[in-house]
């Protein structure tokens, strides 16, 4: 995990942290972690150190109970990633559908490993099931489903985010 | 002839027959709403609604398969304490996705059932636990219903003036397997890592917050409102005794047409093959993994004379778990899967017991030995003992759950394994000659 000196959390933010809280017995803060650090990651793309502290101050928690959670969960980036992340999925029916294939082609096309980022771009070798089976191969970018993959699919989803659009 | 036409999407798929199928309107206009209306100004009582569940025999469809009235019936309704309900719409078993349609297609139907079930448990408060990865389209989905029935007045204080109060809350994680583990998930929600509880006690004894709690999976809640409207004999009049009514199967791999299929109980599984379109490109079966990837594979011919139900399933050697039927044809390197499957497993493992945390990972790492071709008889025989040791001495599921597919693939494909074992062991035969010659001729 990356350091940086400070951090405020943005006023949006805490709002929305506020209002996520209400959904819980009062006393209760810890269940606002998750959430807290799915929208600092949001807006910051990767969670850094003084990111955790912040959100534990906010929410009168230990530093470590942010911390095991930003650990934990595998959608958390602990480390600097490019603006799309992608995901595919290489879980068993994806794979009996050329997911390894999927992969490889990615890597090639946007010169970068699995599991490492460009300044545009990360690539993640999704073990664990994204739940779109009958749609096999797939992938997520930025969390969002492209089923059904081709390598010609993928040139036009890839030259779209090349767009910004 | 009729008796061959199979009943499909009746149930938590119905509104799959509309172009709008997860609007408000939509299924409001096929009679949505009205079994939760009717239950709210009749005050028909807690105990009617869970005895018509019990009556219908619905099952758990996460996976465990647990009778859902008697799950229900665990919670202590003469207890002044604060009660919760917890939809489990963390899909996350391999090959499963038969939720994540529910909550982009039907999603009226999961909280038309979550409130049904709120208000037989006695529960005002209740949560929709979504899997992180969800949290683009399906959740956005899943947020404009549960706020069009907030608008409409079927959720919060005083509902449409009966006095009854349930606030249903949509929470969102951020990837972990594990979560999917009802105790697991409670402890997630609570905002801690998703370590599994130990049991007893039972979440309907001491669940989220230390209250009493139900947890439920999204197909079976989503099945509630219509159980409750056309009574149980509907839904049981199709299936077997042990597993009547509908059940959504998503199959994927090597056929021409997968997909999530809502099909009654007890049907043969060469009905739903065909369903799916048969194999690709005409190639024969080999194997099938018919319950998500925590159960044993099944060799295809005795899959196909075998029934989706969970007798029959149980009786193939295997399990019916969530319903995912992943499919693999003649052509499939069962060495391949097993490696895939180990994987995962081996990453998911929370890391909580030792014989789960230690023992995925060995079972992973001598299935990439053997892959790569550097495996021994000694390496298999290693393998086919650490099933025994993770099984039964774990907290959770998940020890189970990855050590059955590993057994069952040895057992069912020992001679794919041996194949490369066989392989590496003529190439250390090769060396040690070679080698003896080199020997030789340097004498």
């Amino acid at each position: 995990m990356e350091n940086m000196n400070s951090y405020n959390i943005p006023g949006e933010i805490c709002n929305k942290i506020n209002k996520w809280l209400l959904k819980f017995p009062s006393n209760e803060k810890k269940p606002a972690i998750i959430y807290g650090l799915h929208q600092i990651q949001k807006e910051s793309k990767y969670i850094q150190s003084a990111h955790v502290d912040a959100l534990a101050e906010f929410l009168n928690v230990e530093k470590i109970d942010v911390y095991e959670i930003a650990a934990f969960y595998s959608m958390f980036e602990l480390d600097k990633v490019g603006k799309h992340t992608i995901s595919v999925c290489t879980n068993v029916s994806c794979m009996l559908n050329g997911s390894d294939e999927i992969l490889s082609y990615l890597e090639k096309k946007l010169k970068i490993k699995v599991g490492c980022s460009s300044d545009k771009f990360f690539l993640k070798d999704e073990r664990e099931c994204l739940a779109a089976c009958a749609g096999a191969p797939m992938m997520q970018v930025n969390h969002k489903y492209y089923e059904n993959l081709t390598k010609q699919k993928i040139d036009e989803i890839i030259r779209d985010l090349d767009d910004g659009r | 002839m009729m008796e061959d036409k199979i009943r499909i999407n009746e149930l938590c798929y119905s509104t799959l027959s509309s172009d709008k199928p997860n609007t408000f309107e939509t299924y409001v206009d096929q009679g949505g709403y009205s079994t939760w209306k009717k239950i709210v100004s009749s005050s028909m009582s807690k105990k009617e609604i869970i005895e018509l569940v019990l009556k219908s025999g619905l099952r758990g469809r996460g996976g465990a398969g647990f009778p859902t009235g008697r799950k229900w019936s665990f919670i202590n309704q003469d207890s002044e304490d604060i009660k919760y309900l917890v939809c489990n719409a963390d899909e996350s078993e391999p090959g499963t996705c038969k939720d994540r349609d529910i909550l982009r297609y039907n999603p009226h139907a999961l909280i038309e059932g979550m409130l049904i079930a709120s208000y037989a448990i006695g529960a005002e408060v209740a949560y929709c636990y979504l899997r992180g990865e969800f949290i683009d389209d399906v959740y956005s989905t899943f947020k404009t219903a549960l706020y069009d029935a907030y608008d409409n007045k079927l959720i919060g204080k005083n509902i449409l003036n009966s006095n009854i109060n349930i606030e249903l809350h949509d929470l969102i994680g951020a990837g972990a397997y594990i979560v999917g583990e009802e105790t697991a998930m409670l402890e997630s929600i609570e905002g801690k890592k998703g370590f599994p509880r130990f049991k007893p006690p039972f979440p309907a004894v001491k669940g989220l917050f230390g209250r009493p709690t139900i947890i439920n999976n999204v197909e079976t809640l989503a099945s509630i409102p219509k159980i409750i409207e056309n009574g149980p004999e509907w839904f049981n009049s199709v299936g077997t005794k042990d597993s009547p009514g509908f059940k959504c199967f998503s199959v994927s791999g090597h056929v021409n047409k997968p997909g999530n299929y809502e099909i009654p109980l007890g049907t043969p599984f060469k009905k739903l093959l065909d369903l799916a379109g048969g194999m690709k490109n005409g190639k024969k079966i080999k194997a099938v993994i018919p319950g998500g990837s925590s159960v044993p594979v099944v060799p295809g011919e005795i899959m196909l004379e075998t029934n989706m139900d969970y007798e029959s399933i149980t009786k193939a050697g295997s399990l019916l778990g969530s319903g995912a039927v992943i499919i693999m044809d003649e052509d499939t390197n069962m060495v391949e899967v097993i490696h895939r499957i180990a994987r995962f497993y081996y990453s998911e493992s929370c890391g909580q017991c030792t014989p789960c945390r230690e023992g995925t990972g060995w079972m992973y790492k001598i299935i990439d030995k053997i892959l790569k071709g550097n495996g021994t008889l000694e390496d298999l025989k290693t393998l086919e003992s650490i099933p025994n040791m993770i099984s039964g001495s774990t907290i959770c599921a998940l020890g189970d759950a990855a050590a059955m597919p590993v057994e069952s693939f040895i057992k069912n494909y020992k001679e794919e394994f041996l194949n490369y074992i066989k392989t590496q062991e003529e190439v250390v035969d090769n060396n040690y000659t070679n080698n003896k010659e080199f020997v030789m001729q340097q004498k």
